[in-house]
């Protein structure tokens, strides 16, 4: 910033422009190489600055005209030079990014000359028209507007805040989405904003009170089911709405939440945020399944105070052909050179995107210009470097201290989100993506062997693969991390039901319950493992007890009747059967128990 | 150097005055007699002045009947109005004055928004810079600043020390760019 040597003498001397970078010499510009305003430098600004640079949208002030331009020139000189501005972090490479914010440097060059040379206006006949602005919603009225329940009050200081809007989606039947624009409120504050898709509502137990938001940079979805991840959806200062490719809509289901993550900056004055999103439907179902992969070390993230060059890698193999659509790093502010690459199956290295001066301020999804293609075999792999030293201006803590992983601000991440689309497979063989989450889950076993979520997340995967025998393996490990943990216990119990070896199931899903004794997955399996082993009287109890947790649920009542008949206790059994029916008439355990218990009581 | 000199004292003796919200003339200098006084040079589109409107009350707070706090609005197109709706929104209780012509500018050897000029009670111009290290660049600001340049100019100038630093240009909008 600070261009004047010596400036204090300088400074004193009224009204002369004080411009010792210059190069240009005012005595060599002809006519012709006289820079202008109308000719030469609105398109480069409507080009890339006024998008923001507009009323109502994320930058401080507007770039509309010469009168705007001219009073932030040296400012823009500045900024462009040092490529502060406008905010593209990627250093160039061979694979493009779409919608590509990187100023030539012939642009930079002819922004300084027209400053040099005084910042002439030029002749109207050369201005040519401004894009045309569309204010409001970028794609049009959209489908389904949902706005935050609850505005969140923003202190005039202040560290920055990171904030959690849910926002419960009311449709009564799954539709698709083509777009989602995101209005995080006033834009000027806002740095950037995720959407997260919460299909089980696991993420209203953190508000207060309903709709009141919750705080937290990081955020975590619990899922019961395999249902990755898909799509990035992120808001920047500047981002234009993404229309998903044709075929590749997102799905939303009946009691799904949109969770907004938001990063908000003090502005100096009270503000007032209260995001809205706008959902875009189309009538066309998902084709093509994308997913979400993460690479990620942040086990490996614990860097000594003081230290300039701590890096992190991980590498992962990809067990099938992809096509790379996307990709988001994300560390905090001790990241400083960040980078991915691919190394293909022949030994080529493509370098997937490297940022040499990372900025948590202006994070970004980018998207490459055409998808990426990586067979299967290809080695991605992360390289990030942190600086923990006192030269790093954006360091939390001075003097350093020592810093973890973590999701707090203060904690330091390693995380990079890769949008992947399954090629080249075939259909019959199941949904391609459960071999990369396998491939994954084994990868992130590997790297964290004593740490249960990744053997439980791995048994759950191989589990939902009928790789019944390796998930029990993993589920056991997972346990013996946390033995009394109800959840492992609960699914090592569940798997060892499905893999008809009941007797071993019992002592873990006791353990279970000894735990939680209102787990009701943990009471419904003990019920079927002990009629595993035909102690009809004990499931018949356990039964009992989980109808007490969830008096509404039919394959509890099914199996109660079952069981029931079991022992001989046949018009007991048969009103249990029919309530099953009552509750889901298609019911399978009861229509068939029902028909078999009206044979045996007419033959009485 | 030495012409630059000449000038500055030429222009030293000329004027030093803004202009209040209800446009009478005011010198800064010898308003509030026998007092630091600190002129505080901000542009309302700039949004690192704006971010540091906290941070000067809190100063200008902390040396409360001992200095004056002026705020200083270099660019002539901001309308006495204006100003006031802004004093409002970031809740400044500190007096304001607009300089079209850049002479209180000159006298405090502003370059940027937000900078500071710090007076001692002769009058003289003792530190002229940035309030603290708070930005490293436009886009890029500390947690917490680590210097502490306009406390501790007030705070020399109160105790008739030196300053350890007379200038330290700060980061923000140039008030180069206003006519």
């Amino acid at each position: 910033m600070i261009l004047l040597a010596g400036a204090g003498a300088v400074g004193m001397l009224a009204g002369r422009p004080a411009r010792p970078s210059l190069r240009f010499s005012a005595s060599a510009a002809t006519p012709a190489e006289q820079v202008t305003f109308n000719r030469d430098i609105a398109p480069i600004i409507f080009q890339s600055c006024t998008a923001c640079h507009r009323p109502g949208e994320a930058a401080p002030f507007s770039l509309l005209n010469y009168a705007d331009v001219k009073k932030h020139a040296r400012q823009i000189v500045d900024v462009t030079q040092s490529r502060a501005m406008p905010p593209w972090l990627p250093e160039p490479q061979k694979l493009k990014f779409a919608d590509e914010l990187r100023l030539a440097d012939a642009e930079i060059n002819l922004i300084q000359r027209w400053v040099e040379q005084g910042e002439i206006e030029g002749d109207p006949a050369d201005l040519r028209a401004q894009p045309r602005w569309v204010a409001g919603w970028q794609l049009g009225k959209p489908d389904l507007v949902l706005t935050a329940n609850k505005p969140l009050s923003l202190p005039p200081s202040g560290t920055d805040t990171y904030w959690n809007f849910i926002f419960p989606v009311p449709i009564p039947e799954t539709r698709w989405v083509r777009a989602i624009e995101i209005r995080p409120g006033d834009k000027r504050y806002v740095h950037h904003a995720n959407i997260l898709v919460d299909r089980e509502a696991s993420s209203r137990q953190r508000e207060a009170e309903p709709g009141a938001g919750f705080g937290g940079m990081e955020i975590r979805i619990e899922s019961q089911v395999f249902d990755p991840d898909s799509h990035l959806l992120f808001w920047k200062p500047g981002t234009v709405p993404y229309v998903e490719p044709e075929g590749m809509a997102l799905r939303l289901d009946k009691g799904t939440d949109l969770i907004l993550n938001t990063h908000l900056q003090p502005s100096g004055k009270p503000e007032v945020i209260q995001p809205s999103i706008g959902l875009y439907f189309t009538p066309h179902p998902a084709t093509r399944l994308p997913m979400l992969l993460q690479l990620e070390n942040d086990v490996k993230l614990d860097i000594p105070p003081g230290q300039k060059d701590f890096v992190v890698t991980d590498d992962f193999t990809l067990p099938i052909d992809v096509e790379l659509l996307a990709i988001y790093p994300h560390a905090h502010y001790l990241g400083k050179d960040i980078q991915a690459f691919a190394t293909l199956p022949d030994g080529a290295k493509e370098t997937l995107i490297h940022i040499p001066q990372w900025n948590l301020n202006w994070q970004a999804v980018y998207r490459y210009a055409e998808p990426v293609r990586l067979p299967s075999g290809t080695k991605l792999s992360l390289r990030y470097l942190y600086d923990n030293s006192d030269e790093n201006p954006l360091n939390p803590n001075h003097p350093p201290a020592r810093v973890r992983g973590g999701n707090r601000s203060s904690d330091e991440m390693c995380h990079l989100w890769l949008q992947v689309l399954p090629v080249n497979f075939d259909s019959a063989q199941g949904d391609p993506r459960m071999a990369l989450q396998e491939a994954l889950a084994r990868h992130n076993v590997e790297k964290n062997p004593g740490d249960f979520e990744a053997h439980y997340n791995l048994a759950a995967m191989l589990q939902a693969r009928d790789k019944l025998d390796a998930a029990i393996k993993e589920y056991e490990l997972a346990v013996r991390l946390r033995p009394d943990d109800a959840t492992g216990n609960n699914a090592l119990g569940a798997a060892f039901v499905a893999a008809e070896h009941s007797s071993q199931a019992v002592g873990y899903l006791q353990t279970a319950l000894k735990t939680r004794p209102d787990y009701f997955d943990a009471r419904y399996n003990l019920g079927l493992a002990l009629a595993g082993q035909s102690d009809f009287r004990g499931a018949a109890e356990q039964f009992r007890l989980a109808l007490q947790l969830q008096p509404q649920d039919a394959n509890v009542e099914a199996n109660l009747g079952a069981a029931l008949a079991q022992l001989g206790q046949l018009p007991e059994a048969k009103s249990h059967l029919e309530r099953a029916l009552e509750i889901d008439p298609k019911q399978p355990i009861a229509k068939e128990n029902l028909g078999a218990l009206q044979k045996e009581m007419n033959s009485h | 150097m030495i012409p630059a000199l000449v000038a500055c004292l030429g222009l030293a003796g000329a004027q030093q005055t803004g202009l209040d919200l209800d446009d009478r003339i005011v010198n800064p200098l010898t308003a509030d007699p026998g007092k630091i006084v600190v002129l505080v040079f901000l542009r309302r589109d700039c949004p690192v002045s704006s971010r540091y409107a906290p941070v000067i009350q809190q100063i200008s707070k902390q040396f409360s009947g001992r200095a004056t706090f002026w705020l200083v609005y270099p660019d002539k197109s901001d309308s006495p109005q204006a100003i006031r709706k802004y004093l409002q929104d970031y809740g400044y209780h500190l007096p304001a004055l607009r300089d079209p012509d850049h002479e209180l500018v000159k006298l405090g050897r502003a370059q940027i928004t937000p900078e500071v000029a710090v007076f001692d009670r002769a009058h003289q111009l003792i530190y002229d810079g940035r309030i603290d290290d708070w930005y490293v660049e436009l886009s890029r600001a500390r947690s917490a600043p680590t210097t502490h340049e306009l406390s501790d100019a007030v705070g020399a100038a109160l105790a008739g020390k030196t300053v350890a630093t007379s200038e330290v240009r700060g980061v923000g909008c140039y008030i180069s760019d206003l006519e």
